[in-house]
């Protein structure tokens, strides 16, 4: 026994000490008497410097809080705040990936957050804020949701009408598989209702739905199952609702023929069909609209912006990275205090102006001047369009993505998305794929996986 | 101490420190943790005792068939590099015009940045609208699904691995200029003609060579990860999901790193297996001139 205790100290020693001293220390207060803290986010250098810039604000609004900006590159970030995390060097406070939080509010890494709003503020969505075991431990530090893009110079080519904007009118799925049919041309101009169409030579495809795992679960729950139960404390994949919302957005390619294969592996949907002018509509992020639509439309797309088509229930997702405060930190109270000034709209307005992030506070949503503010702006679709589509959407029919709720959702997602590798592709079914990987997925679920 | 020991000690230790601390003392980390649950559920590490490995072998959804795809990689890549790199070589080797530029451009693809490298492949290998597909149907043949097939994804990837020998090639062309003309010649006077001249001569006497390379060859693909990464995910299903790409996978997506680690041993000793196996059978075949074999 001492042996052991010996050597897993050995061990330990191998590992932290290089580790810790990688890391360094941090002292408790500067010379000027501020409380140091450390906040570490990824980016680009541009976005970088956004972020420095706002953290030399804060710095120079107050004299109690120094904040320094830790820049991981994003491709390592979780391995970095892994390998942090294991040396007892974690920031103080940071961006997150969704997919991480619960596992990092499980490990005992995160602090409870639920005193970082007052009883007067205006608090960000219910339906952004993470929960473990019923506590908030992370609000997202910005809002995005699954919409609908579409190419309207290829609809008008077609004769056809553009998608509907508001929720109410939104098109069923056999509605939106029609439309798709009728912007899928091959070579000889043919249409895929066109007796003379020729599948094997196609030009332009009617729709792509991005097939990214995490966002297929908005489909499950638009044909009334989801991934897991409301309460996340099971798993629902198998159910035959589920299974067969897959199963449709499969047959998009493999039956009807209106989408190109997409392996589902890769988070650039947007780039390959839609901008790539391979396709005439798309789902994804609202966040593509400042990320890549922008400088697509200097190019001259010609895109708008619609709701999605729905199979029984009319939903969408919302999703957001985290800005959160680690419980290894020596100053939470001052972390959540730069965390909660960092998160107010107007320091992140750049992001939010380019159509990149949208706003998380409750009052942006429902304030028709904050709207106005917000996106009545040339980077956006026109208002009228992006209103309903977007902001109102994002009200009244968002629901959160399962990781705001359910843990192990990477090892989950992980496994899904190679089950469903074949259902893309005809190999299988998506229900004899499900089931074949049931229990795998079950176990993953839980954590054993 | 001799003066002449101390200079070899002084001489010798950065590399000593350097196998040390970051070769021996990883691995027997390595070994070690793979007793270990820590990362995911356990900030510590906790000993499990023989847990990782018993999960590994019975519970694991992608072990057994990363083994099997890494396997199926490393035959396809080693086979056809050693082919196309001792076939080109020898193409490099005759009297060809502008042979400087040829050689260059056989080399390049090595020195090129991976993924970079990767991203170009992806695009000529894309389902829908990539070059290849183009090409195919433009000849009226049925579009393949070169990356996005369970089919065809490995042999897909191993091509790419192919192309990309250009070491080999610099290597096999080195052995080549080295096999001495007065073998050739003396056989050439007792009537062996091309084949004959490569299969007697030219075989036997690049034998340390060809071990060499075949050596490099199985571990460097053996250790692939990058075309996982860039291109496929492992997907479709698990087709492409190489024993490097799940240990990365597990240590540095899903955090867990003791079951990563356990995954690292036992491809180390995959590995080993392989290296082993080729060394012992290479004494049968490998002609060292001057040897008494």
């Amino acid at each position: 026994m001492m042996k052991k205790g010996l050597f897993t100290l050995f061990l330990f020693c191998l590992i932290m000490v290089p580790l810790a001293l990688a890391g360094g220390s941090q002292d408790a207060e500067q010379a000027d008497g501020k409380v140091p803290i450390t906040y570490s986010y990824w980016g680009t250098p541009d976005e970088g410097a956004a972020v420095q810039g706002v953290a030399d604000k804060f710095n120079a609004g107050q004299d109690r809080i120094e904040v320094e900006i830790m820049s991981i590159p994003h491709d390592t970030y979780v391995t970095k705040l892994n390998t942090l995390a294991t040396a007892r060097s974690l920031p103080d406070c940071g961006i997150m990936n969704e997919a991480g939080v619960l596992q990092f509010a499980e490990n005992g890494l995160l602090a409870d957050v639920s005193g970082m709003y007052g009883s007067g503020d205006s608090k960000p969505l219910e339906s952004i804020t993470f929960k473990y075991e019923g506590k908030p431990v992370a609000y997202s530090a910005a809002n995005e949701i699954l919409v609908l893009y579409y190419n309207k110079d290829m609809f008008d080519a077609a004769g056809v009408e553009y998608p509907p904007v508001n929720a109410e009118n939104a098109w069923t799925w056999d509605e939106f598989v029609d439309t798709a049919k009728l912007l899928t041309l091959d070579a000889d101009g043919n249409n895929a209702k066109s007796p003379a169409f020729d599948p094997m030579n196609i030009v332009q495809y009617g729709c792509m739905v991005e097939n990214l795992t995490w966002q297929l679960e908005v489909w499950c729950l638009s044909n009334g199952s989801g991934f897991y139960s409301k309460d996340g404390s099971s798993v629902h994949i198998n159910n035959p609702a589920a299974v067969e919302a897959i199963q449709k957005i499969a047959d998009l390619h493999l039956v009807h023929n209106v989408a190109p294969l997409s392996a589902g592996l890769t988070d650039d949907g947007v780039q390959r069909s839609l901008i790539a002018g391979t396709c005439a509509m798309t789902t994804n992020g609202a966040w593509n609209v400042g990320t890549c639509l922008a400088s697509a439309r200097e190019e001259g797309l010609n895109y708008g912006v619609a709701v999605l088509p729905y199979m029984k229930e009319k939903v969408t997702i919302c999703t957001g990275g985290p800005n959160v405060v680690f419980s290894q930190s020596e100053n939470p109270e001052e972390a959540m205090e730069w965390v909660k000034w960092y998160s107010r709209e107007e320091n992140s307005w750049a992001l939010i102006e380019a159509g990149i992030w949208m706003p998380v506070l409750e009052k942006w949503y429902t304030d028709e001047d904050l709207i106005r503010k917000w996106i009545d702006n040339p980077n956006f679709p026109p208002y009228e369009e992006y209103k309903p589509a977007v902001v109102d959407y994002a009200r009244e029919y968002s629901r959160s993505t399962a990781w705001y709720y359910v843990n192990n959702t990477v090892d989950f997602n992980t496994l899904l998305g190679s089950l469903l590798g074949d259902v893309w592709t005809g190999a299988k079914t998506a229900e004899e794929a499900i089931d074949d990987g049931y229990t795998s997925l079950v176990a993953a679920f839980r954590g054993d996986g | 101490m001799k003066a002449e020991s101390r200079a070899a000690w002084i001489c010798l230790a950065p590399s000593i420190v350097g196998l040390v601390f970051i070769t021996y003392l990883p691995l027997a980390s390595m070994f070690v943790l793979g007793f270990f649950k820590w990362g995911k559920g356990a900030p510590d590490p906790v000993f499990i005792d023989l847990e990782n490995y018993i999960r590994l072998f019975t519970a694991d959804p992608f072990f057994k068939d990363s083994i099997k795809v890494t396997i199926y990689f490393s035959f396809l890549a080693v086979t056809g590099s050693m082919i196309y790199s001792l076939f080109i070589a020898m193409l490099l080797n005759r009297r060809v015009p502008a042979r400087g530029f040829f050689r260059a451009v056989f080399y390049l693809p090595y020195v090129l940045p991976a993924m970079a490298v990767f991203l170009g492949w992806a695009w000529l290998y894309e389902a829908n609208f990539g070059l290849f597909n183009y090409i195919l149907t433009g000849l009226g043949i049925e579009k393949i699904r070169f990356i996005a097939d369970s089919r065809y994804v490995v042999l897909s990837l191993a091509l790419i691995a192919v192309w990309l020998s250009g070491n080999l090639i610099v290597i096999f062309l080195a052995g080549l200029q080295n096999v001495p003309k007065v073998y050739h010649d003396a056989a050439e006077i007792d009537g062996a003609n091309g084949w004959q001249r490569f299969r007697h001569v030219t075989v036997p006497c690049m034998s340390p060579i060809i071990f060499y390379n075949l050596m490099m060859a199985l571990i460097t693909n053996m250790q692939v990860v990058i075309p996982a990464l860039a291109l496929t995910n492992g997907g479709p299903g698990n087709s492409s999901t190489f024993m490097t790409y799940l240990m990365y996978r597990y240590a540095f997506i899903s955090n867990q790193l003791g079951y990563a680690c356990g995954i690292a041993f036992v491809f180390f000793a995959l590995i080993s297996v392989f290296t082993i196996i080729l060394f012992a059978t290479s004494k049968s075949w490998i002609f060292y001139e001057g040897d008494s074999h």
